[in-house]
């Protein structure tokens, strides 16, 4: 018994001992590393594939897939870039480009998928190939520079330590309130499951908001993209756990004619979450733009692959109807980590590509072995 | 060549081509067959008939080798030789073959290919010869008399009836002298019928001996020579030529079952009518122009039990689905509850509307089996535990209703967060239901509610739709057990071919009448 219960600890929190394992082992090697700076670094960088990954494992919840993520990123970053050109301050040329870009965008994947049943693979690599003639052409294949400086502060400014400090208390306490309601809610249900099922989630939160608090405590901060992405995330935890809409994605994506019989607008649903998706990626392209102080058409090349790879790796179920967004933070944060300490250490970039191939091969492998639980 | 009309001939001394004897099988522990005999001769169309679940699929299964061997007891004889098949193979090498309802064509493929697939003729480097597979496949088909497909026609571009004929031509050319058909006219058009037909006599004339599963007494009358029925997994009598039985014989013997314990009484009262369909019909999803639910009308009152029945293929599944809003493009009619017409375009429509559908293949058309208890419990009801701007979900509150039914429904589960998938097929049909009591239904539709679970669950579900039509609820239940049907309904309605044919009540309501208008046995005179 007391065998079999590590053993499914294992399991069920494999992702997230490997980047724990990845990290520590990284630290040992390179005293580089855990440095503060460092691990900001890190922490933006997951930024933004990780805002891309929280759409993206919406869109794979639903048994969909989209791979246009990539050049909205593109377009969003040169559409948002020339619009300051034409003399639009950035307050007002950040939201124009979420709503046009990523809502355009997202309206139309959605449209062909729900309206038509067009396979989200093919409406969504034929809007990878549009989107980048879209930023090439509406750029003129070449970069654009960002006319407004303000709008740098969008990707590259800080919160300053002491504040940042102050809301990391404030999630903590967050934190202890709502594990103390849910330990209510289920005695007051009658739950069988024990509290032990909870602790790992207890422990590793603890052990994120003190690392959080000396790496952005100690160094300049909290850089503003890892904060809007910290909100976007939380928000998203919110929505798929505890929201009616939240509920849909996981019915839809587990069984869609079912969903359907059930009462649930797939319809509408399925839009929704393709525009999500969208929008989030053209916050992506706007925050990269930002913190390089320009556009370049081919911005997000490729993009596709490390979202769905930290989606993958964070255990959403490909065939839909089972996954976690914090699953995917951890995907994302793996990916982020690796690809920072091989270039610390040296690998080659080829290597790198081998590598992270193989590991999202693995944790594919590690999600049928999974699926064969309660269907085989 | 095949003669168009002629005399059924006398065939007493023809060879046994096929004897099945004692064949028994059974699936942990419950006899889906149980003692099976009867023999087939060549030159012969055996008509093995049965209700559903009497155990002809699961017989055919043994005769061609899907159970091979040593998983059933009995024998079978092939030309008075004893054969314990290992595997379909050799079944078919025995020359059994056997054309299922649903067709294992590969529609991409052309006729031809589809023929000789996998045994293509080949010339001297190994390479397909096209030519001979061509001119081989039509050889095959001026046999059978069929002169409107080509063998280089792709299979998805002919008609189902077609399709059948190259199953046939198929079954041919692997030299079969045992024909299964299982089924064959569910998806054929009258048209396709006559010359379905015209094959099959065709071939009793060129020797081959035919079992013809099927459950529609016109076509067994046309077609067989002798009749040999199934019930629970038994032959009943011996089987008879069909001009020495009558079609009531026929019928008593398929059903002849009493009421048991099953069906509980229940005091519950008829009140006012809330829900009516009127001239409801829905196109065919394959054969345009044809319908498979053709101008219903029917009403059902507050805490009545309506009981829907008819054969497999009749429509019954169509029409409530329909009715629950599955197929809005399909459906023409009109939607009146609480006497008022209502626009039904998808589920959540309907059940807006207070119609609840428990559909009948819980696992592929209800269930989220990945998802605990409590999902699926609510997931139709939501905003039961949830606010409403946002919709933010009580958590607490959703574990609490869902206790509330798993003690109400007695759902036996680890616990309240198994996943569904993980329970027994008695206690998902509990979660099911719990669903749609948590929707408040005023009209609850209920589509082979009690298939595949055990006894002691039935007899719950049944107690608790007595309960439900007592409260005023509005029940409409769908069953192929005839006896569920019966024992629970208070009025019930026969469907054949897309169409209501008979309303009984459930004090007038008898087995042989029911079957044999829902066999077409009985017809409405026009």
């Amino acid at each position: 018994m007391q065998r079999n219960g590590a053993l499914q600890f294992i399991k069920t929190n494999a992702t997230l001992i490997a980047l724990v394992v990845l990290t520590v082992a990284l630290a040992l090697i390179d005293p580089t590393f855990p440095t503060a700076r460092n691990l900001s670094n890190v922490a933006r960088q997951v930024t933004i594939v990780g805002i891309i990954g929280v759409g993206m494992t919406m869109v794979i919840l639903i048994a969909g897939i989209d791979l246009s993520v990539g050049s909205v990123v593109g377009v969003a970053a040169v559409v948002v870039t020339l619009l300051m050109q034409y003399g639009l301050v950035a307050w007002l040329a950040v939201p124009v480009t979420l709503l046009i870009v990523g809502g355009l965008i997202g309206l139309w994947n959605g449209f062909w998928i729900a309206h038509y049943r067009i396979p989200p693979f093919i409406i969504t690599l034929g809007m990878l190939t549009i989107g980048r003639g879209v930023a090439l052409s509406l750029s003129g294949g070449s970069s654009v520079p960002v006319a407004d400086p303000s709008f740098a502060a969008l990707g590259s400014a800080y919160i300053p330590p002491v504040p940042t400090l102050v809301l990391l208390a404030i999630a903590a306490l967050a934190g202890v309130t709502t594990l103390v309601r849910t330990a209510r809610d289920k005695s007051q249900a009658n739950a069988t499951s024990p509290l032990e099922k909870g602790l790992p989630g207890i422990v590793v939160t603890a052990a994120g908001l003190l690392l959080a608090a000396y790496v952005f405590g100690s160094s300049d901060g909290l850089p503003v993209p890892v904060a809007i992405f910290v909100v976007i995330a939380g928000l998203a935890i919110f929505v798929l756990g505890r929201t009616r809409f939240g509920r849909r994605l996981y019915a839809l994506g587990g069984n869609e004619e079912a969903a359907r019989l059930s009462g649930i607008n797939v319809y509408q649903t399925k839009m929704i979450v393709y525009v999500v998706v969208s929008v989030l990626s053209a916050l992506s392209g706007i925050l990269l733009a930002s913190r390089l102080n320009g556009a370049s058409p081919n911005l997000g090349t490729m993009f596709e692959l490390d979202a769905i790879a930290a989606v993958v790796i964070g255990g959403t179920s490909l065939a839909g109807g089972s996954g976690t967004i914090g699953g995917t933070i951890i995907g994302a944060l793996i990916i982020g980590v690796l690809n920072n300490g091989m270039s610390l250490l040296g690998v080659s970039s080829f290597y790198q590509l081998i590598i992270k191939g193989l590991i999202i091969s693995l944790a594919v492998w590690f999600d049928v072995l999974q699926k064969k639980n309660w269907t085989g | 060549m095949i003669t168009e009309q002629e005399a059924r001939p006398a065939r007493q001394m023809s060879e046994i081509a096929l004897k099945m004897e004692h064949i028994v099988k059974a699936f942990s522990g419950i006899r889906a067959l149980d003692d099976v005999t009867f023999e087939a001769r060549a030159g012969e169309v055996l008509a093995l008939m049965g209700e559903n679940g009497a155990g002809k699929s699961t017989l055919m299964k043994v005769l061609g080798g899907v159970w091979p061997y040593p998983t059933y007891q009995g024998d079978i004889f092939i030309k008075g030789e004893r054969r314990r098949f290992r595997g379909p193979r050799e079944a078919m090498d025995a020359g059994i073959a056997i054309i299922h309802q649903e067709l294992n064509l590969i529609t991409e493929l052309t006729v031809a290919e589809n023929i000789f697939l996998d045994r293509q003729p080949t010339n001297a480097f190994g390479a397909i010869d096209w030519r001979r597979l061509n001119q081989d496949a039509e050889a095959l088909l001026v046999e059978l008399g069929i002169f409107d497909i080509r063998p280089t026609d792709r299979v998805k571009h002919i008609a189902v009836g077609k399709q059948q004929m190259v199953e046939i031509a198929k079954a041919l050319s692997k030299q079969a002298s045992i024909l299964i058909l299982d089924e064959p006219t569910s998806a054929l058009s009258d048209k396709e019928v006559a010359e379905l037909f015209r094959v099959i006599r065709g071939l009793r004339q060129a020797g081959v001996c035919m079992c013809y599963i099927s459950h529609k007494m016109e076509e067994i009358a046309e077609i067989a020579d002798r009749v040999v029925v199934l019930r629970d997994g038994r032959t009943i009598g011996e089987a008879a030529a069909i001009s020495d039985i009558t079609l009531d014989q026929i019928i008593a013997r398929m059903v002849g079952r009493e009421l048991n314990e099953m069906y509980p009484q229940s005091a519950h009262r008829r009140g006012e009518k809330v829900f009516e369909i009127q001239n409801f019909s829905i196109q065919h999803p394959s054969l345009p122009g044809e319908r498979k639910v053709k101008d219903v009308s029917f009403s059902v009152h507050r805490g009545e039990i309506l009981g829907l029945c008819g054969l497999m293929g009749s429509g019954r599944t169509t029409l409530v689905s329909a009715i629950f809003g599955a197929f809005p493009d399909a459906t023409h009619g009109e939607v009146l509850v609480d006497d008022k017409k209502v626009d039904i375009g998808s589920p959540a429509d309907a059940i807006g509307h207070g119609i609840a559908l428990l559909t009948e293949d819980r696992k592929a058309l209800g269930l989220f089996l990945g998802q605990p208890i409590t999902f699926n419990t609510t997931i139709s009801s939501l905003q039961t535990v949830s606010s409403p701007p946002v919709g933010i979900i009580d958590r607490a509150e959703e574990r609490v209703l869902t206790e509330q039914y798993m003690a109400q429904l007695d759902i036996r589960a680890a616990s309240i967060d198994a996943l569904v998938g993980t329970l027994s097929g008695g206690n998902q049909q509990k979660v099911l239901l719990a669903r749609w009591l948590n929707a408040s239904p005023k009209i609850l539709i209920l589509d082979e509610p009690t298939r595949g679970i055990d006894i002691g669950a039935k007899v719950e579900i049944h107690k608790l739709l007595n309960r439900l039509a007592e409260q005023g609820v509005a029940i409409i239940i769908i069953s192929s057990e005839l006896e569920e049907v019966l024992g629970m309904s208070d009025r019930i309605l026969v469907m054949n071919e897309g169409r209501i044919v008979s309303e009984v009540t459930r004090a007038n309501a008898n087995r042989e009448t029911i079957m044999e208008w829902a066999t077409g046995a009985r017809r409405v005179e026009k």
